[in-house]
């Protein structure tokens, strides 16, 4: 259906399939976490990252590849991403990745964008709605030893050059980057909406659509920098923080105790990121 | 495992990155400053403070002044503002000179792009957007035991780094306190730390920088919002709104009687906003007003009538006048500025 | 491409005639451009530039491709339809239309999302699904099981929504009080699918009807009854069947027979002046006029006036078409006119019975001078069901 093009930017988007948060318990007996009955789907802001892709490859052409590392159950969460406007999709899948921080991660995804071949772009979600570490494109962009650019807004390309603009988020403004190509570049969450499927795609999408699934093998993996045993970082426990649900205190009193209640709670509110 | 480039016998103190604007460091840099003093205290380690950029002086001689002992400054022209490589290449250049057992970054915006960076560069494990850090004073090499919430806040775990140097991780601003200036006589001292960095390696350009430009609705980190409740009026809630850096949205029927702009209104077919705290005066509380308003961290809801369902999506409620709640408010508010 | 210029000329070609022709089936071939659809359609009556029905008839038969803004204007009432010499099934086309805007991707901002929603958490407003049982927390409504006389399928809006969760707890103390053995699907009800199609993600919804037909075989059942017009329309038009199939209704036809067996029987009363909206899903699209009424007059007291447009001529109240989900400005609202016939007729209360034409209704009764109360006609039953009308909804104790 759409053949590679040697023109245009060859983009890759890094997508996660995430438990949905509600559903996810922490056993008490056991403290890990349960995810089995969770229903999951694709990392939201991994669609705004897919979106900007998508946009590049409009108005400059190109071919967008979708990478992600994770069980056999991912594939028709990257089938869906084909049936949405990406070109093909590739999924790390090894049990030898189990268990991997974000060394562990961010390395064996470099590997995969390794074997993909020659890109431009990687494009990430902002951070995931599980690890929230937002901390997998430098990573990879380090492994990859490219360009980075976190928190981007906008997305442009430089005709001619191999270069892009890119508007990226600070502490209360933004800026305006000059980008080498090629570059890792992760998409905050919501800044743009994502196109829905396009149900033309489908069929090929689930049934012709190439989805490569590699393992360690494929890939060439070190098994020290893989998973578990690539980890520095261990947990050393987890614990249910709170439920979802508001918590509906009351505050009562005069009208000048509830505005002192209240102004200490903005105090500690706006201050900081509550929850 | 990733053969760490440090060993744990060799590194040593507690390190914060000090992050500035070139004339003052940021809150959460201070809030850090404060946390480390703790942590060394307790497990009697040295707190360094690490000032990375360009013509410093001024700055490292304010850094001084909260708690560290000692600042190490790393200088270059290439550090006038921050770009990842070009301050990830210094970095790693301290890091692998001083060896620092812990070291910490705000997690903000530069402070993720530079740590994500640096700790794959080291070789070490990274703990993201802490909400409390522990020392563990009993294990042999002072194990940091950082806390991390996930799941959308609903999950907490603790994480350690057993084995790789240093122990990196980002803190998320106002989970701390921030240090206070202390007098003349309790401050550190100061050195330098020579860096490199090749030009040519700095992949990227800042062309342009814009701090402080109006934000839209959906961007707002506070909101103060109003509904058919404030009759036509939103003086208060714009003074309140200034007071909390906050911005002013509204209900459908505020915007239909045309009190304020229609790019203010929240819900359906209005915005989606994201805001860490929503104060939401004088409306009811409709769905197609509360799906705008799903994804705010804390909702406080002022509201005279206790049946209104808005309580229901609250976490703090008010059942009470907004016109004999917000002016009372907003005096607690001015006084304590 | 397709073009117009300013002296009338018409530039057609062969590709985009095609596209036209393949999405619309050619429905549009028997329309001979005498404008009534126009003429009749509400927007002419809110805006000072009406929906131009008509020419979109003319475009999808030549295909003319333009800008498609008010293509998103349809609220899909079906009055112009009615009222067609021709039979042209104009909703039908316009939603061919849409789809083609999606392919273009000239959609209006906000819908993408609605569709995601949809997809991920089976309900267009973003809500968790383990949330939507919320609605009957104390009211131990059991799980469906194939022996129950009827499937109750509450949709996303009476689920989620505060205010038409008033609704289904109404419907659920009417049907305890008449004995009804029921049960609802909890929290793995899906989506109708009504909201895909009509943004014209035909495909889409075709997808979510051929799972709900599986759900449905699977699970046994043979009556759906629902809350909402809208997944009454969904489930009865747009549904397949499968084995044995099922019958759907909507709640007000269910209750209609009971009443007619003589197993609901009001025994309180309702002493007001009640006014009937009729949905355009349940009305004009499903011709079901009566089973309202019949429920409204066996409930005693209650004096039923007509509103200036009913039945057939009903004045749509701006929801439908996927409109639940755009904007409309300030005086453009249809509800609004609705309203205000409600007050010329004398009502007290403007009954209806669709949670979409509640929340349009109730926003805009404010506009009227007298006091205008929407309810719907399952809350007036509910309320009649016992003397002194203490019972508003079903309770945990009681029926
Ligand atoms: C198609 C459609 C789309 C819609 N989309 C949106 C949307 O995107 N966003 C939206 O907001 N609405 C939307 N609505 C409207 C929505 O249904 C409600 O009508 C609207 O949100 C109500 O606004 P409100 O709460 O300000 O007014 P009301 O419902 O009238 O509530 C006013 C509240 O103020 C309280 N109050 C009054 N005086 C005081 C006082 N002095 N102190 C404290 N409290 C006081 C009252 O108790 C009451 O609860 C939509 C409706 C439709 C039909
Ligand atoms: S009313 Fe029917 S025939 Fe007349 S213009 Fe409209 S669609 Fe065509
Ligand atoms: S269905 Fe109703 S809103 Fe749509 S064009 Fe016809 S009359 Fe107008």
């Amino acid at each position: 259906m759409n053949p590679a093009s040697n023109n245009g930017l060859r983009t890759i988007v890094c997508l996660k399939v995430v438990p949905r948060p509600e559903e996810v318990r922490v056993d008490a007996e056991t403290m890990t976490l349960d995810r089995a009955g969770a229903q999951s789907f694709i990392n939201p802001p991994d669609l705004n990252a897919l979106e900007t892709a998508l946009k590049l490859k409009d108005a400059c052409g190109g071919e967008v590849s979708i990478l992600s590392m994770g069980p056999p159950f991912f594939e028709p969460y990257l089938r869906l991403a084909l049936a949405v406007g990406a070109d093909r999709a590739f999924l790390l899948s090894d049990r030898a990745f189990g268990g991997a921080d974000t060394l562990a991660t961010t390395y064996t995804l470099a590997k995969g964008v390794e074997k993909i071949g020659a890109f431009d772009l990687v494009l990430c979600g902002e951070e995931s709605l599980d690890g929230a570490t937002a901390q997998v494109p430098p990573g990879l962009a380090e492994w990859l030893d490219v360009a980075q650019v976190t928190c981007a807004l906008e997305i442009e390309k430089v005709p001619g050059k191999r270069e892009m603009r890119v508007q990226r988020e600070l502490k209360g403004g933004s800026e305006t980057l000059s980008v080498d190509l090629p570059a890792v570049v992760s998409v905050k969450a919501n800044v743009n909406e994502p196109r829905f499927i396009d149900y033309d795609r489908m069929e090929w999408a689930l049934q012709e659509a190439p989805v490569g699934v590699w393992g360690a093998g494929d890939l060439a993996t070190d098994p020290e920098l893989t998973g578990l045993a690539g980890s520095p970082t261990t947990v050393a426990g987890v614990r249910q923080v709170a439920t979802p649900d508001r918590r509906r205190k009351h505050l009562s009193g005069s009208a000048g105790e509830i505005a002192r209640a209240l102004a200490d709670l903005l105090r500690t509110q706006t201050g900081s990121r509550g929850g | 495992m990733a053969a760490s480039l440090i060993r744990p016998e060799e590194a040593q103190r507690i390190w914060v990155w000090l992050e500035h604007d070139g004339t003052s460091l940021e809150g959460v840099s201070l809030e850090l400053l404060a946390k480390g003093r703790e942590l060394a205290d307790r497990s009697g380690e040295g707190l360094v403070g690490l000032l990375m950029g360009h013509e410093l002086d001024s700055l490292a001689d304010e850094a001084l002044g909260y708690g560290a002992d000692e600042i190490v400054v790393a200088e270059d022209p290439l550090l006038e503002v921050y770009t990842t490589d070009a301050w990830c290449d210094a970095a790693a250049q301290v890091v692998l000179e001083k060896k620092p057992n812990i070291l910490l970054f705000g997690a903000t915006p530069d402070g993720r792009d530079l740590a994500g960076r640096l700790a794959v560069r080291l070789r070490t494990g990274l703990t993201a957007d802490c909400t409390d850090l522990e020392i563990k004073t009993d294990e042999p090499a002072l194990m940091l035991a950082a806390e991390v919430t996930g799941f959308g806040g609903g999950v907490a775990a603790i994480i350690a780094c057993k084995e790789n140097r240093p122990q990196m991780a980002t803190v998320r601003p106002g989970v701390f306190r921030p240090a206070l200036r202390r007098s003349h006589g309790e401050e550190g001292v100061q050195s330098r730390c020579p860096v490199r960095i090749d030009p040519g390696r700095v992949r990227t350009r800042v062309l342009e920088r814009r701090i402080g430009e109006a934000v839209d609705i959906t961007k707002a980190e506070a909101l103060v919002v109003g509904g058919r409740g404030v009759k036509g009026d939103f003086g208060l809630l714009e003074t309140l709104a200034g007071l909390l850096g906050a911005e002013l949205g509204a209900s459908r029927v505020a915007v239909d009687e045309g009190w304020i702009e229609k790019d203010r209104m929240i819900g359906q077919t209005g915005s989606v906003t994201r805001p860490k705290v929503a104060i939401v005066c004088g409306v009811s509380g409709a769905m197609q007003f509360t799906v705008g308003i799903m994804e705010a961290d804390t909702v406080v809801a002022i509201n005279s009538d206790p049946e209104a369902p808005i309580f229901e999506s609250a976490d703090y409620c008010v059942v009470d006048d907004l016109f004999s709640i917000l002016p009372p408010l907003i005096r607690e508010l001015e006084n304590s500025r | 491409m397709s073009a117009q210029y300013d002296d009338g000329t018409i530039l057609l070609d062969d590709a985009t005639l095609e596209r036209f022709h393949r999405a619309t089936g050619g429905e549009a071939w028997p329309c001979y451009q005498c404008g009534t659809c126009t003429a009749t359609c509400p927007w002419g009556r809110v805006r000072q530039e009406p929906l131009l029905v008509r020419t979109l008839m003319r475009n999808a038969q030549l295909g003319i491709d333009e800008d498609g803004e008010s293509l998103w204007l349809c609220t899909s009432c079906g009055i112009c339809e009615d009222r067609c010499p021709r039979g042209v099934p104009i909703v039908r086309i316009l939603r061919a239309l849409r789809s083609l805007a999606w392919k273009d991707r000239r959609i209006p901002e906000g819908l993408p999302s609605v569709l995601w929603a949809v997809h991920r958490d089976g309900n267009p407003y973003s809500l968790p699904p383990c949330e939507r049982t919320r609605w009957a927390d104390d009211l131990e409504v059991k799980e469906f099981e194939p022996t129950d006389e009827m499937l109750l399928y509450l949709g996303c809006t009476a689920s989620y929504d505060r205010r038409i969760q008033k609704v289904a707890r109404s419907v659920v103390g009417g049907l305890r009080a008449a004995g009804v053995q029921f049960g609802t699907l909890g929290a793995s009800e899906p989506c109708c699918g009504e909201t895909a199609l009509a943004m014209g993600q035909t495909a889409f919804a075709a997808e979510i009807a051929e799972a709900n037909a599986k759900l449905f075989a699977a699970r046994g059942v043979k009556t759906v009854v629902t809350i909402s017009p809208h997944c009454f329309d969904m489930f009865q038009n747009h549904t397949p069947r499968l084995d044995e199939g099922f019958e759907a209704l909507h709640y007000t036809q269910f209750l209609a027979r009971l009443v007619s067996a003589g197993r609901l029987v009001c025994r309180g009363s309702f002493p007001r002046r009640v006014a009937f909206h009729d949905p355009c899903y349940l009305g004009r699209r499903n011709g079901e006029y009566d089973a309202p009424r019949t429920v409204l007059e066996s409930i005693p007291g209650a004096e039923i006036v007509e509103l200036e447009e009913s039945r057939a001529g009903a004045l749509c109240c701006g929801a439908g078409g996927g409109r639940m989900f755009l904007e409309t400005p300030v005086g453009e609202r249809f509800s609004d006119l609705r309203v205000r016939q409600a007050a010329n007729a004398g009502a007290e209360v403007l009954a209806t019975a669709c949670p979409f034409c509640i929340t349009c209704l109730e926003e805009s009764a404010p506009q009227v001078d007298q006091p205008l109360k929407v309810m719907d006609v399952a809350e007036i039953a509910a309320r009649a069901l016992e003397p002194e009308g203490a019972d508003v909804e079903a309770t945990a104790s009681g029926r």
